[in-house]
């Protein structure tokens, strides 16, 4: 087990060291050559000359591509062009209000689906599974962008039931600004979540150590709490894991729409400003998230499942 | 007989809704099991055995299945009037089941003393922990060893017949007053399927239980049977006291089922097949007497024909990775020096249990596998490093047939397709249409017909598509064949057919045969000589007229009796 | 008893499930529309005047006009045109791509998997969004740069099962079959294995184009999609301060145009993994 992880870990370093290769070379040329931008049209040759080695761009593509690698491990990404502020700082100030968002609603989201699709596999086949089917792809199919305006328009304008947009960070008040983007994350994941574990967990419920359990005469909920649930929880462990990164990208458009000033807003304002180092520090961060949660569920997945054995 | 039968099925029905309309698995069959006695029901698969006694546990899929007619009483009480809750009670209870599929059948995430235990909580009100000493108790009762520890073993950390033992354990649990046992040993080797037979009929005794076993080969259940009940195409053909039918079978379908089990020492030069005794309308056939002729092998034994092929302490060896970055640490031989010579025209039977290395060495010989040390000659030519264009053309004249007709066959290819393709690769034929030809005569050799050639794998039972796969391996018109546990996944009537067609070919194209195995009754009948493997090595090799006789090693001694000889429990009287 | 192959009894089985076709139609009119309108025999005309600014629908104006006095329906037609060939253009990059990288990764296995693996392990670490971004970024605000980041991101998962499957498939007795009749390993790979995973392939694009066509809207919100067209995204963009104002139109036509195929996808995906997977035969 333990030289399972370490393998595992040590395959982390040839896939960050590629991650770090697309960032650099995709802002490389996203960048180019961001003197005159950054200075403006009336700067001298010599500012230009002083800025370029500032940012580092004297030195060689190969120090520079170090330097990407680096800021992986030491999270250290220079200062924003536009807000001319250090982004780790600004990371750390935006983490704050999207964890507020995105935890709350995928926690709530991942047990509602789960509890949802139980439900389902239990009365498989039957109406209620037929309607909850249809009600997912049909929600599936609606795009983020009309959940989010119409959301906004009926709920916080038209009703007034929630804040429109913005942000506080103290408690009570907090809710009244997370509650309607939480709902429409919730909204948006419950689709597919159902989707994915109701397929698991009814490729499990044909498998042959299910008629065994009713062989036994183990009640059918039995059966699917405790057989199959705990052979589906393989998968869905995996899944949700894996998808725990994106809470701190995830609610870009969310947090966009109703100001939250999270990561997510941050990289798109970002976006709109040019102002590539953040979002290549945005990039270097939930890349890191990915690789760091992908081992994470891996090992998980390892621990659930008693038949993989290392040696 | 009814009036102490523990379970009576009466007039039972059972039809199933499928896209191609209502199908009848289950035809009008009544039978009873007396108290504390086994009943046998054999039938090949798709006679309907098993959907009767998942009828019986209430297990049947609705709403696709339904029982439109029929009672089944079980201490007096018809099981089809209870309900759902009712059912569940007397399920793993009074009624328990055991099913084919060790493999598959156990939990992969819980131990097995936790699925022991499961059955005893809800049923006898057990604590967890009494319930836990029970299982102990319970695998130790079905010879598992080291019981405590085993207990915490997870399914996928046991042998198949270990895990066997498990589920045996787990319908014991409580002490049932009847035991289902849907083909308890077809998946496992016949050692080990002579030991689940023994234990069963040991607890039988121990617990005054009844049992109904389920299986497609009569030679199986003459050990064990009270009763034979006997089903063909959903119907119950014949059921008589297990001695009358082994002794005297009335319906041909039964005499056919006895006759087809090749029998140590002296069999019919062709095994006798259900076809020989009835039409396909189902009516009765007289056999001529040729066919019953009972031929010693000793006669024809080919000495004078030239060595064919000789292998020469081949070792085939597989890396075992370890350590941090997966480098090879040991290997472990599968073959471990095996050397023998074969003469043309001949068949070498190699019989031995799974994990034997039967499987690498015959496809080592191929240079399917490429072996590590050794020699193998071919026809006078060292072919262990030939390659490319010279591998290429030696594949014209070795080829393989394989165990499993539903994976050796590309499902998105057609019949004719498959058949055309060594051609193709060969360019032999000048062209599509002979080689169509060419197809199609072999095809009607393996006793398919010509219209069958557009069709595709999916469309045949198993044993159309071992013919399909023999007459693969024959297009190139090769002169040496491996059969690779090529009838092993077939139902015993089906496999007499097989291996009488394989006999049949290698009298035409005088074929040499290596046939691989684990059932040395078959390996027997049809081999000229025998090997017995164990561990890599081939550890005895005898004619096969002399090696049931006068084994010399222990093993070889231990795989002749668990070969079911098709005796009932109380006579002796051999068969035929 | 008519012979049928694999393939035709899964059409034989999607051709009995209505839904499926009901979805199969809507997909096929939408590609019609998309090609007409590409040709330019129908909406050609979307950037001209056809009324007042901001008319509500009515049977003139069946999605009424935008601000510009344009006709909503024209535009709903053009973003289709739009939508349609991201859908398309990602399809045709990824699945190359994909699946040869798949098969010979999931066939030789080795060093050549070892490369696979790292190349779509690196791929998939970097979020989906950032790449789309940058490389849009990077090729210019454009119809051609999303082709080309959905492409680019889009392989991923389909290398990643056709590398399975294709390991699973290489140890069955049939592909060991056509070695033993001496099939090098061309054949093997394109005459047995490829054909029996092509289902995925197929199962695979169905449900990318509803990802192409989500991503494509949500970049030319961004602004960073099509530019001086209609796109189903720009026209939500536009919806953004118009709802305020009870201007509901636009954001109802968008959407109910990005429903209606998102939803055909999603049941024929569906359909099309119940009708070719072999797993699930049976069921």
């Amino acid at each position: 087990m333990t030289k399972y992880i370490i393998r595992r870990l040590l395959y982390m370093i040839p896939v960050l060291l590629g991650v770090s290769l697309i960032i650099f070379i995709l802002f490389k040329l996203v960048s180019g050559d961001p003197t005159a931008v950054l200075l403006g049209k009336n700067a001298t040759a010599k500012q230009m000359a002083d800025l370029r080695e500032q940012l580092g761009l004297n030195k060689s593509l190969w120090l520079q591509y170090l330097d990407v690698v680096k800021s992986a491990f030491t999270f250290d990404f220079g200062y924003s062009w536009s807000t001319k502020q250090e982004i780790s700082k600004m990371i750390l100030q935006g983490a704050y209000p999207s964890l507020c968002l995105s935890v709350p609603a995928f926690v709530i989201s991942t047990v509602l689906s789960l509890l949802i699709s139980l439900v389902v596999a239990y009365y498989r086949g039957k109406g209620i599974d037929l309607f909850i089917r249809v009600f997912c792809i049909a929600g599936m199919s609606i795009s983020a962008l009309a959940y989010i305006l119409f959301f906004q328009w009926f709920f916080a304008f038209k009703l007034g039931w929630f804040e429109i947009s913005g942000f506080e960070a103290e408690f009570p008040f907090v809710i009244s600004y997370i509650a309607l983007p939480a709902i429409i994350w919730i909204v948006l994941s419950i689709g597919p979540d159902v989707r994915f574990f109701r397929t698991v967990i009814l490729d499990e419920i044909y498998q042959d150590y299910v008629r065994t359990a009713r062989a036994k005469g183990l009640p059918e909920v039995t059966i699917l709490l405790r057989h199959v649930l705990r052979n589906a929880l393989i998968p869905i462990i995996t899944y949700v894991v894996i998808q725990i990164p994106s809470l701190i990208l995830g609610a870009l458009l969310l947090e966009n729409f109703f100001s939250i000033p999270g990561l997510g807003g941050m990289t798109l304002n970002a976006l709109n400003s040019s102002d590539f180092p953040v979002m290549k520090a945005m990039a270097i961060l939930s890349s890191v998230g990915y690789i760091i949660f992908g081992l994470l569920s891996d090992i998980l997945y390892t621990l659930a499942d008693p038949r993989i054995k290392f040696n | 007989m009814s009036s102490h039968s523990i379970l009576s099925v009466k007039n039972l029905t059972v039809e199933f809704q499928t896209s191609e309309g209502l199908l009848r698995a289950v035809n009008n069959v009544s039978f009873d099991i007396p108290q504390g006695k086994t009943i046998g029901i054999v039938g090949e698969s798709g006679s309907g055995k098993s959907v009767t006694s998942l009828a019986v546990m209430g297990l049947l899929q609705k709403p696709a299945a339904r029982i439109p007619n029929g009672e089944i009483y079980f201490n007096g009480q018809d099981l089809l009037k209870f309900d759902e809750q009712q059912m569940r009670s007397l399920r793993g209870n009074d009624i328990s089941m055991i099913f084919q599929e060790p493999m598959t059948s156990l939990n992969p995430v819980f131990k097995v003393g936790e699925q022991i235990s499961e059955a005893l909580r809800v049923h006898k009100n057990l604590s967890k922990k009494e319930a836990w000493d029970k299982a102990v108790y319970l695998m130790n009762q079905v010879g598992i060893p080291k019981p405590e520890l085993s207990a915490h073993k997870y399914p996928h950390e046991m042998s198949g017949g270990q895990k066997q033992r498990v589920m045996i354990a787990m319908a014991i649990s409580c002490e049932p007053k009847l035991l289902i046992a849907d083909e308890p040993t077809t998946a496992l080797d016949v050692t080990i399927q002579k030991q689940v037979l023994e234990l069963l009929q040991k607890l039988q005794a121990e617990y005054k239980m009844s049992m109904m076993f389920i299986t497609h080969d009569l030679g199986v259940i003459g050990d064990i049977a009270d009763d034979v009940v006997v089903m063909y195409r959903s119907n119950v053909v014949e059921k008589n006291h297990a001695e009358t039918i082994f002794q005297s079978a009335q319906h041909p379908y039964t005499k056919g089922l006895l006759a087809c089990r090749p029998k140590l020492g002296a069999n019919p030069k062709r095994l006798l097949t259900v076809s020989d005794f009835m039409t396909d309308s189902g009516e009765e056939k007289i056999v001529p007497v040729e066919r019953v002729q009972v031929f010693d092998k000793e006669i024809e034994l080919k000495e004078s024909s030239p060595v064919l092929l000789e292998i020469d302490q081949l070792v085939t060896q597989f890396p075992i990775k370890g350590g941090l970055f997966g480098r090879t640490v040991d290997h472990f031989k599968a073959v471990d020096g095996v050397s023998f010579k074969l003469k043309k025209g001949q068949t070498l039977g190699l019989v031995g249990e799974s994990g034997c290395g039967k499987t690498t060495l015959g496809r080592s010989i191929l240079r399917l596998v490429e072996p590590s040390s050794g020699k193998i000659i071919y026809d006078g030519k060292d072919i262990t490093h030939v390659h490319h264009e010279e591998l290429r053309q030696l594949r014209k004249k070795m080829q393989i047939i394989f165990q499993d007709p539903y994976s050796s066959l590309n499902p998105r290819m057609t019949i004719a397709d498959i058949l055309m393709e060594p051609l193709n690769i060969h360019k032999v034929g000048a062209n599509k249409n002979e080689r169509f030809d060419m197809a199609r005569e072999l095809i009607e050799k393996v006793g398919l017909k010509s219209n069958h050639m557009g069709r595709y794998p999916h469309e045949f039972s198993g044993g159309q598509r071992q013919r399909i796969c023999i007459a693969r391996a024959l297009m190139l018109k090769p002169e040496f064949v491996i059969c690779d546990e090529s009838v092993s996944a077939l139902d015993v009537s089906i496999q007499a057919q097989v291996l009488n067609l394989l006999l049949d070919l290698q009298q035409e194209f005088g074929l040499t045969y290596i046939f691989i195995s684990h059932d040395l009754g078959v390996v027997n009948f049809i081999a000229d000589e025998v090997g017995v493997m164990y561990a890599g090595k081939i550890i005895e090799m005898d004619k096969a007229s002399r090696i049931y006789k006068n084994a010399k090693q222990d093993y070889t001694r231990s795989l002749l009796s668990a070969i079911p000889k098709g005796i009932t429990k109380n006579s002796m009287a051999p068969l035929i | 008893m008519k012979s049928n192959s694999l393939w035709k009894d899964a059409f034989y089985r999607l051709s009995k499930d209505k839904l499926a076709l009901c979805a199969l139609f809507i997909v096929v009119i939408y590609f019609l529309v998309a090609v007409m309108s590409g040709a330019g025999w129908i909406a050609s005309s979307w950037s001209q005047e056809v009324g007042a600014s901001n008319l509500a629908p009515s049977l003139d104006h069946l999605f009424g006009t935008d601000i510009f006095g344009r006709s909503v329906f024209q535009k709903l037609i053009r973003g289709t045109q739009v939508a349609m060939s991201v859908g398309v253009a990602a399809a045709v990059i990824a699945i190359p791509i994909g699946v040869i990288l798949g098969a010979l990764a999931g066939y030789f296995g080795g060093w050549v998997d070892d490369f696979v693996t790292w190349l779509y392990t690196t791929f998939s670490s970097v979020p989906n969004i950032m790449l789309l971004i940058s490389i849009t970024l990077i090729l210019g605000k454009g119809i051609f740069s999303v082709y080309v980041a959905l492409g680019a991101t889009s392989w991923v998962n389909l290398c990643r099962l056709i590398r399975g499957e294709v390991m699973k498939h290489k140890e069955r007795e049939y592909v060991q079959a056509a070695g033993a009749i001496g099939g090098g390993h061309f054949r093997k790979l394109f005459r047995h294995i490829l054909p029996n995973v092509g289902h995925i392939i197929i199962i695979n694009t169905s449900m990318q184009f509803q990802v192409a066509i989500k991503s494509e809207v949500i970049l030319s919100y961004l602004g960073l999609g099509v530019q001086g067209e209609p796109s189903w995204g720009t026209m939500i963009d536009d919806a953004k301060l118009e709802l305020v104002r009870g201007v509901w139109w636009q954001l109802a036509g968008a959407t109910i145009a990005m429903f209606l195929i998102l939803l055909a996808f999603n049941i024929l995906g569906d359909a099309l993994r119940d009708a070719l997977d072999p797993k699930l035969k049976g069921k």
